[in-house]
């Protein structure tokens, strides 16, 4: 520090600017839109539609299922997370008499590269926009057809990049803290 | 040997006579059957003529199949259409000809209609190039062909 | 020889070499679909167009011979853009299915279209399509011929191979299809040879439909378990299942066919009824247990008896080195001679066939067999015992000339190829071959003792007894006395009825010693390693190699005899059904039921295993590594591919386990270490080369002499002419016909009956009698007849076969409902039953 008197640092001092310019941005982050969210209990995320999830099977608009098991997800997949077992089918049951016995796909394994989604030919495998993959049972974390067919929770119209409402659902596995489409908000993360 | 056959028996034997093996007439034996059968070949009539002139019956089968005019199983109706689906008539629209028959007729290709009038069925070139589209039914030809004059032709031969 | 220039490199072949083949010699590539090196040229696909300098327009190069000076390139940018044009028109009315289709993966127009195909179509037109669904042409073939390349190499498999021609190209233009006759159910050999020459996925395996990917398999080369031939196959596993057999080409002597017991048959090894575990019986009841009783139970039971008086009898499907093994463990640890590897046949007839087959000479390839200039095939149904055997003679008569002389009392599929077609009286083979020695003898051939021995023998009485005009007799002889080289093939007729054996003895030396004809004679034997058992000493009458031993043991013929007087305590039956094999069913449960011990060790429960006291599973041929030497010789290794069900064991390792319950050191302990010791003991053995086996490359000439055994010294005592008595002669009023049996085209023995694919293919057991005597009856194929013998009677359906001698009925050996041993009745060479109309 030199010599020469602060006269300008003094005023401040007396006047507090600092702690006020402190409170400024304290007051001003009060106010302005959060950045984290209330998540779980209040507000969830919504991915993008490109978002890469969790594994889905679809079907096509009169049901049937698009899968063929052509075994070319097993065969792309860089981690071997994907088993496949066709069988033949002609009630109708896919677009093909070839339908998928067993398609179960290991969560654990799984790198989400979307490798899988690429190679299939009929579009039916798609990774979804669920991320909350945690679970206390390791068995859980292998997906079977039967569940991988069901109808996505978020629908395919919704773009995404959005959250919803955080809203209580109960099951019969218990509690379960769903997004609620209708209620969603726009915000810039 | 069924009745059809007893029945042009020396005509088959004749026939039979002027080759050097059985297998060598078998489109000459084709053609009687299918004259004496009214126009068409059954599964029978090619087992039979397999077993007659020794021969596989897929062979028959083939023989039969690669010629146009031979009819396997299904009888044709009374007025056979041909029409020509080959590269110059295909130039000028042989394939909407085609799909306008259907339509008209409300049958497939190679079908007969419900009142076994009409039989429909695709040609390689029939020869008439220089007037194509064109098409033939039973044994005369129609020529540059649009889709009123097919509808004034059905409608000559009948079709309601 | 001509030279000519490929892609500029000079290159000399042979005259008439196809360009195509001369490219490939000098190591240039050209694509194919119709091209297939055993069927006749077409030229249909367009693929293998080349451009030979100096002509306007590209050659196919497969039909095409090449010619002195030509100058040909295979890859220059004309015959690039031709290609891309070929396939892009064989895509234009493609399915295009390939998610769905079972061949993606596998499939030539796959691996073209990705090589030299174009990136884009410019067909715009709706496909057309032959029909929505694939139709089943059978139950193991399922066709979607909207796939098809119209290359018809199935056609002609069809017709110049497997010789059925069934399938026919209908239709014409892009609307030609290769299928069926008015595309109904096959009525053929369903051996799949279409599916598997099929470039693209047309034909279909429908046992493998929708199973798995090829790149899901993991596949082991092995050796067919059904009959001689000795089929190199790949089967291929998924997940522990065994899904699909196939052949690959240029590999094996059956190259890419199989029979559809090959192709189909494997199945049996995944059956659920498979045995796996130890069943000891207590209390009269079979129940589970462990190794370790099972074994205990065996060695406590076992060393009770006087090594003379325990028999054993071990399959001619185990491998040699389990064969080796268990004769081994007969003879020095238990101390007994009795071994033998067969029930249907008394082993008595074994030694003079083999001498008279000349199998101690060393292995004849089948190749060479079918390079002479007369070929005599006797006593065997080889269309349908041997099938690919029936493809080699088929095809390689086909191409060149030699008099192909069949005798069989049955008619078969190969009697088109043959010049002459002899149909004798059932089990008259030995009359047959003596009428045609004695008409060779006409103009006294110079010495030959044998002669000597039918000297009183009247020609008048051979022709009448064998049923044949003396007319062909003279024609057979004829062509024998003109040929240079001669060919014998020889079934299992001659086992069944050893009376003709001495016949064929005969034949041999008057056809080498006094004609001076090269001879080669190839037996025909219906179980993958029936020779290979003999050559492992598994009979009674010698050891290891033909070795000679010292005392001779007893067969199974004898066993059962000795059983039922109580001259015997024990057996040790591995993989053996005596008691539905032996011709003579009651004798053989009698003889099994007297025994005080019976230890069988099989994959199935079998009516012998029921019997038994304590039941070892065991495995099938993908479970195990060992190998099988085949009617020609030829020693060829099997690989494992998945480990047994539950706690099965392989064969070797059980009766290794028995064995070292005696003595520790009982062994070699490894199917190699075995052969090594096989080697050792068996001059035969010693030089033979496994190398080839295994290998998979194109280039792999069919013929590996290096894999046939070598001749054996051994063969000096104890092998003597067949000397039992004349066939006895039956009382034939109330019975008609001459009951033969043998095996099916889709059956052989109690390992098809266990393979859901071939019991789909025929499930029950049906009688075949001549035109001639269904026209006499009034029956037609698939009527109900009721089948009398003197002992039994059974209803069942009538099978019509054209040509066939008339007052022989036929039915096969393996069914376990309609038990054909029931007719049979000990010390009766043949039975004679009457089949009567039923509604």
């Amino acid at each position: 520090m030199s010599g020469k008197f602060d006269i300008v640092g003094l005023v401040r001092k007396v006047i507090f600017s600092d702690f006020a310019r402190g409170l400024a941005i304290t007051l001003k982050y009060n106010v302005s839109r959060s950045i984290t969210l209330k998540y779980p209990d209040d507000e969830k995320w919504v991915p993008y539609v490109r978002f890469r999830g969790a594994h889905t099977l679809n079907r096509d608009p009169s049901g049937k299922e698009l899968c063929v098991a052509c075994e070319l997800c097993a065969k792309a997949c860089p981690t071997k997370c994907i088993t496949v077992i066709p069988e033949e089918d002609d009630t109708g049951r896919g677009i093909a008499d070839r339908v998928a016995k067993v398609w179960k796909v290991d969560l654990v394994r799984c790198m989400f590269c979307g490798f899988c989604e690429d190679a299939c030919p009929t579009r039916a495998i798609r990774l979804g926009r669920e991320y909350e993959l945690a679970c206390t049972d390791i068995s859980s974390t292998v997906r079977f057809k039967d569940a991988l067919l069901k109808p996505q929770p978020i629908h395919e119209g919704i773009a995404g990049g959005v959250v919803a409402k955080a809203r209580f659902e109960k099951t019969e596995a218990g509690i379960r803290v769903v997004a609620d489409t209708g209620i969603i908000k726009k915000r810039a993360l | 040997m069924s009745e059809i056959f007893s029945k042009v028996k020396n005509e088959i034997a004749a026939v039979l006579d002027k080759y050097p093996n059985g297998r060598s007439a078998v489109m000459d034996v084709l053609r009687i059957a299918q004259e004496a059968n009214g126009g068409h070949l059954t599964k029978e009539a090619l087992g039979e003529i397999a077993a007659l002139l020794d021969m596989r019956p897929v062979e028959v089968n083939a023989a039969a199949a690669f010629y146009t005019m031979y009819r396997i199983q299904k009888p044709a109706g009374r007025h056979h259409i041909w029409v020509c689906r080959n590269i110059s008539c295909s130039l000028l629209g042989a394939e909407h000809i085609i799909a306008y028959l259907e339509r008209a007729l409300r049958i497939k290709t190679g079908e007969t209609t419900a009142d076994d009038k009409f039989t429909l069925s695709t040609a390689e070139c029939l020869g008439s190039c220089g007037t194509a589209p064109m098409m033939q039914i039973d044994d005369d030809y129609y020529e540059n062909l649009t889709e009123s004059k097919i509808d004034e032709i059905l409608a000559e031969k009948g079709l309601k | 020889m001509v030279t000519v220039k490929i892609n500029g490199k000079e290159i000399t072949v042979a005259d008439n070499t196809l360009i195509l083949e001369a490219a490939r010699d000098a190591g240039c590539e050209v694509p194919t679909f119709c091209y297939q090196a055993d069927l006749m040229g077409l030229g249909s696909c367009r693929m293998c167009l080349v451009e030979i300098e100096g002509q306007k327009k590209l050659q196919p190069s497969c039909i095409t011979p090449v010619l002195h000076g030509m100058s040909i390139l295979t890859d220059s940018s004309t015959v690039t853009a031709a290609r891309a044009g070929v396939l892009e028109f064989l895509l234009a009315n493609h399915a295009m299915d390939c998610p769905v289709c079972d061949k993606a993966g596998e499939c030539e127009l796959q691996d073209m279209v990705y090589k030299y195909g174009p990136a884009k179509g410019a067909h715009a037109e709706t496909k057309f399509k032959f029909h929505e669904k694939d139709y089943v042409l059978s139950p193991v073939i399922i066709k979607n011929s909207n796939r098809c390349v119209q290359c018809t190499k199935c056609v002609r498999v069809c017709r110049e191979v497997v010789g059925v021609g069934v399938l026919g190209s209908v239709g014409r233009g892009d609307h030609q299809e290769e299928t069926s006759f008015l595309k109904g159910l096959l009525d053929c050999d369903q051996d799949g040879n279409c599916i598997e020459v099929c470039p693209v996925g047309c034909f279909m395996r429908l046992p493998y439909r929708y199973k798995a990917r090829q790149w899901d398999l993991k596949s082991a080369d092995t050796v067919c378990p059904y009959c001689a031939t000795g089929c190199r196959m790949v089967i291929e596993e998924r997940d522990g299942v065994v899904v699909r057999a196939r052949a690959q080409h240029g590999v094996g002597v059956n190259s890419e066919t199989l029979c559809s017991r090959g192709r189909f048959g494997f199945d049996f090894i995944g059956n659920a009824e498979r045995l796996t575990t130890p069943l000891v019986r207590k209390d009269g009841v079979l129940v589970p247990s462990t190794w370790e009783e099972a074994v205990a139970v065996i060695k406590e039971n076992l060393s009770a008896f006087e090594g003379s008086r325990i028999g054993g009898v071990a399959s001619p499907r185990l491998t040699n080195e389990e064969l080796y093994l268990f004769q081994k463990l007969f003879r020095e640890v238990l101390g007994s001679p009795n071994v033998d590897s067969s029930a249907r046949w008394d082993s008595s007839g074994v030694e003079a066939f083999i001498k008279a087959a000349g199998m101690n000479e060393g292995g004849v390839s089948v190749f060479d067999c079918m390079d002479s200039d007369a070929v005599f095939i006797i006593g065997s149904q080889v269309s349908e015992e041997n099938p690919v055997t029936d493809y080699i003679i088929r095809r390689i008569s086909s191409g060149r000339r030699m008099n192909l002389v069949i005798a069989s009392p049955r008619a078969m599929k190969l009697d088109s190829s043959a010049q002459t077609v002899v149909r004798h009286n059932p089990a008259t083979e030995g009359a047959l071959l003596k009428a045609i020695i004695l008409t060779l003898n006409e103009n006294k051939l110079s010495v030959s003792a044998g002669i000597n021995a039918i000297k009183e023998t009247k020609l008048t009485d051979c022709v009448a007894s064998s049923g044949v005009s003396l007319e062909v007799i003279k024609r057979i002889a004829d062509g024998l006395k003109n040929a240079e080289s001669i060919s014998i093939l020889v079934g299992t007729e001659f086992l069944r009825f050893p009376e003709g054996i001495d016949g064929l003895d005969l034949l041999k030396d008057v056809c080498r010693k006094s004609l001076g004809k090269k001879l080669r004679i190839l037996p025909l034997l219906d179980r993958c390693n029936q020779r290979g058992a003999w050559e492992m000493g598994v009979h009674p009458g010698f050891g290891t190699g033909y070795r000679a031993i010292a005392g001779r043991g007893m067969g199974t013929h004898a066993m059962l005899e000795a059983a039922t007087r109580r001259g015997l305590d024990a057996m040790y039956v591995a993989g053996v059904d005596i008691a539905s094999m032996y011709p003579d069913a009651g004798h053989a449960r009698e003889a099994l039921s007297a025994l005080k011990f019976l230890v069988v060790q099989d994959m199935f429960l079998t009516d012998t295993t029921r019997l038994a006291d304590v039941v070892l599973p065991s495995s099938a041929f993908a479970e195990k590594d060992g190998a099988f030497t085949n009617q020609e010789g030829r020693v060829q290794t099997i690989a494992r591919l998945k480990n047994p069900p539950g706690k099965a064991k392989r064969d070797g390792d059980i009766i290794r386990a028995i064995g070292q319950s005696f003595e520790r050191s009982f062994g070699p302990d490894n199917a190699s270490l075995v052969f090594d010791e096989i080697r050792r003991e068996a001059e035969m053995y010693k030089e033979v080369s496994l190398v080839f086996n295994n290998k998979r490359n194109i280039d792999n000439k069919l013929d590996n002499k290096e894999a046939l055994v070598k001749a054996s010294s051994a063969l000096a005592r104890g092998f003597s002419a067949w000397n039992g008595g004349a066939p006895s002669s039956e009382e034939t009023g109330d019975y008609p016909f001459t009951l033969m049996t043998g095996n099916h085209l889709f059956h052989s023995g109690a390992l098809s009956s266990n393979s859901a694919s071939l019991s789909g293919l025929l499930r029950a057991a049906v009688v075949e009698i001549s035109n001639e005597d269904a026209d006499e009856m009034g029956v037609k194929s698939g009527s109900l007849v009721r089948v009398k013998g003197m002992t039994h009677e059974s209803d069942m359906k009538v099978i019509v076969r054209r040509g066939s001698k008339k007052g022989v009925a036929f039915i096969a050996e393996n069914f376990a409902d309609t038990p054909v041993n029931r007719f049979f009745s000990r010390g009766r060479s043949g039975a004679r039953v009457s089949i009567t109309r039923l509604g």
